[in-house]
């Protein structure tokens, strides 16, 4: 699990660092959570896009939810991506609602369908970051 | 006041753009005022005689554009932040001023070392010139880390869906390249001129990542493109038959900064603001007789056209087929060959050819007796723009 090609760590701020803590601490996916009526955001927002509230926690998620959209990539600027070529990349819909992009693992071009239900799981690549891989539900 | 109140009270008079260059010595800056004082002279104009400027969305401010030009006194200055939907969205801006009084003459710029700026020649001098956005922040914390490193990756994300979703074939977005790369043959100042291309070459074009292959995809270019635009009074005295603002408007998606945790990805700015150009206007996208529409990557096309309401929602294939957007059929499409073939100058060089097209100068490419015509940007991650312009017929 070690050994990834996502080597473009960014160092993010505001309420994306604190999505990001969140999930390091947590060991899994978590997402904003609107504290006054449940809504699920990514990114997160200052102001809840269903409700206005401006209360809010970074709860976990089941990890649970199918591909909305993906590509396949071809090419990349990337040494350590170049390798890895052709690789899929996810727009995974969670069942919470937001979606999010992972890559995917264990799963091949030719598999993916839109809607195909997938698990989220995710991996620590600092104290502040941590990246989304994207697996076959069930396995 | 509603929007119709304006319809006709501004008029493009003037129009520059530099060479469509892949490596240049000239800096932004340079370019950019190359174009510029190329635009107030062929609306036989003075810098002097320019009281608003509307500078590009990064690269150059209007400060520096007016001290260098020696326009002594600015009234007027916006700036649409809206990557390449932002120099229509400054017609609209530059429309309003000059209708309203705010401004008399107003210059639209931008231009860009898209070529020479990432690959700059050896002896080249440094540059300073850098151009931000609110989405980089999203792109930076959520694609970037994915091998997701620039638009053609990012829009992969949405544009698969729609290929996938509606059955879109691959003939679709072959004949908008097809199109373009056929109009930029006639054009003198476009970079694919003397390079043809069939349907066996699109199809043999390969993925970057899918549904786009490089074919699909803009060229990066060096270039500087401007406009003046002033009102239709003022116009009667100047050169060229002026091109009269009809309409305009820009629209955005719900999550302007964010492309995939919207509602409907597919649902863009344009679906929003057309409708407004339209009714401003008060013509219908039937009455069009050409369409230069904003081209960073085919499949944004056949959205554009399908929000125009040429199509239904994926159903652009249709239109775009059997010749329907080339010289010659009903509806040309980018007759200088577009930011696929023309060159990349965030969709100034756009209006500038709708400009010519409506004075009736396009040369080889003109749309025979054009009277109207549209123009759209498209911009940051769906942002839009329209303009809807005419012919004087005064």
């Amino acid at each position: 699990m070690s050994t990834s090609p996502h080597v473009m760590i960014p160092k993010p701020d505001e309420l994306d660092l604190d999505l990001y803590q969140a999930i390091v601490k947590q060991g899994s996916l978590c997402m904003q959570r609107c504290s006054d009526c449940g809504t699920h955001t990514h990114p997160p927002r200052y102001y809840c896009p269903a409700c206005s509230s401006g209360q809010f926690t970074f709860a976990p998620v089941s990890g649970r939810g199918t591909v909305y959209s993906y590509t396949v990539s071809h090419m990349s600027v990337e040494p350590a991506w170049q390798a890895l070529v052709p690789f899929v990349t996810l727009v995974v819909e969670l069942d919470e609602g937001p979606r999010i992009v992972a890559t995917a693992r264990g799963l091949a071009a030719p598999a993916v369908r839109l809607g195909m239900p997938v698990r989220v799981v995710t991996e620590a690549k600092s104290d502040d970051f941590a990246i989304f891989w994207a697996e076959p539900a069930g396995t | 006041m509603s929007a119709q109140a304006i319809s006709g009270k501004a008029a493009i008079v003037g129009i520059g753009e530099t060479d469509y260059l892949r490596g240049t010595d000239q800096s932004i800056l340079q370019m950019i005022l190359a174009a510029s004082m190329a635009a107030i002279k062929d609306a036989g104009l003075k810098p002097s005689d320019v009281d608003g400027i509307i500078p590009p969305p990064g690269f150059v401010a209007w400060d520096e554009i007016a001290a260098h030009l020696g326009v002594p006194d600015v009234r007027y200055t916006a700036c649409p932040q809206m990557g390449g939907a932002s120099p229509t969205a400054a017609l609209v801006n530059a429309s309003m001023a000059v209708a309203t009084g705010m401004a008399s003459v107003v210059l639209l710029t931008i231009g860009w070392n898209g070529y020479s700026a990432i690959r700059p020649r050896p002896d080249a001098r440094p540059n300073r010139r850098r151009f931000s956005a609110a989405f980089f922040d999203v792109v930076k914390n959520y694609y970037a880390p994915y091998g997701l490193r620039s638009a053609p990756w990012w829009y992969s994300l949405y544009l698969q869906r729609y290929v996938k979703q509606y059955d879109v074939p691959a003939q679709a977005p072959a004949a908008v390249a097809l199109a373009c790369r056929a109009h930029a043959q006639l054009n003198d100042k476009a970079l694919m001129r003397g390079r043809p291309l069939t349907l066996d070459d699109y199809m043999a074009s390969p993925y970057i990542s899918e549904p786009l292959r490089k074919l699909d995809c803009c060229v990066e270019t060096d270039c500087a493109a401007a406009v003046i635009v002033t009102t239709p009074e003022r116009a009667r005295d100047m050169p060229h038959t002026p091109v009269i603002v009809l309409g305009g408007a820009e629209g955005h998606p719900d999550r302007p900064d964010e492309l995939i945790n919207r509602k409907d990805v597919l649902d863009l700015g344009l679906d929003r603001a057309a409708p407004r150009a339209f009714a401003m206007a008060g013509v219908k996208p039937t009455d069009m007789d050409f369409l230069q529409i904003y081209d960073c990557f085919t499949h944004v096309v056949l959205l554009e056209l399908e929000a125009l309401g040429f199509a239904p929602r994926g159903g652009a294939a249709d239109f775009v087929k059997d010749g329907n957007i080339q010289l010659g059929g009903r509806y040309p499409l980018n007759t200088h060959g577009g930011l696929m073939s023309q060159g990349h100058c965030w969709g100034m060089n756009h209006i500038v050819e709708a400009t010519r097209q409506l004075r009736h100068e396009a040369g080889a490419a003109q749309v025979e007796g054009c009277e109207l015509g549209l123009v759209t940007g498209y911009g940051d991650l769906g942002d839009a723009s329209i303009a809807i312009l005419a012919r004087s017929t005064t």
